[in-house]
């Protein structure tokens, strides 16, 4: 398939015009990102690498709490959600997107079938025994950055995962 | 926002060691994210990965995140990918 480098020509003040837009509307907001693109490149060939799925998109399992969204401070907790699940136990509760295509196809967000298809076509090794839900929603990103982030960094590393993919809602 | 979450999530992961790439419908969010690698599809909120029940489309997109991943000399690496939705009415 094509791939073309992202023309990011003016994407850099839309995002500036973004922070701007949601520190008027939104209480607690500021602009907290990575300050520097980190570059950690593959330890080993993808047919060799374990691999974790990550999704902001709200999923959640049906006997999990769901995620906190009547609230205007977010929610930056996170959910496992087994390697094994059967997929039509996945809810999504996230109200800032439309869910109705994840309640249809989950793999829409998060591609479970799909990653297991690749590890028996051997194009990637083995899959984390866990992958993560979060609920993208969070005016004040502190909590993602501080805590959600490093929770899901060391748990991942515990389970030895060597490649993350992440999908937004 | 979801994908300033994304953006604090894969920053902390890659920093720990973990080879990360992301899906993006928003790329001025992304940038500013300064994510190491990301793959931008013309697609709306709620269908990151296109269509419900198009694995074909599915294995596509995951096939590019893959080559990203084995391909990426630098940070941050971003990529558009050449799908269109034909269903934009439904979000005018």
């Amino acid at each position: 398939m094509q791939m073309v480098p992202l023309d990011t020509t003016g994407l850099g003040e839309k995002y500036e015009d973004w922070i701007r837009f949601i520190a008027k509307t939104h209480h607690g907001s500021n602009p907290r990102t990575n300050e520097v693109a980190p570059f950690s490149p593959l330890a080993k060939p993808l047919a060799d690498s374990r691999v974790a799925l990550l999704t902001t998109a709200g999923a959640h399992l049906d006997d999990q709490p769901p995620f906190q969204v009547a609230t205007v401070a977010g929610d930056h907790t996170y959910r496992l959600i087994p390697d094994d699940v059967d997929l039509s136990r996945l809810r999504f509760t996230h109200t800032h997107y439309d869910t109705s295509s994840a309640e249809q196809d989950p793999n829409v967000v998060l591609p479970l079938d799909r990653l297991h298809e690749l590890i028996e076509r051997g194009r990637i090794g083995s899959s984390s025994p866990v992958h993560i839900g979060m609920m993208g929603f969070n005016p004040d990103p502190t909590g993602v950055a501080d805590e959600l982030a490093p929770a899901v960094a060391g748990m991942l590393l515990e389970a030895e995962v060597d490649v993350a993919i992440l999908v937004p809602g | 926002m979801c994908h300033r979450s994304v953006g604090l999530v894969q920053g902390e992961l890659e920093r720990a060691g973990i080879s990360t790439a992301s899906v993006t419908v928003r790329p001025d969010v992304t940038v500013g994210m300064n994510v190491p690698r990301a793959a931008y599809l013309r697609f709306p909120h709620g269908n990151p990965l296109g269509e419900p029940h198009r694995p074909d489309q599915q294995h596509l997109i995951l096939e590019a995140l893959l080559q990203l991943l084995e391909t990426a000399t630098e940070a941050p690496t971003l990529i558009e990918l050449p799908f269109r939705w034909k269903r934009w009415e439904r979000w005018l």
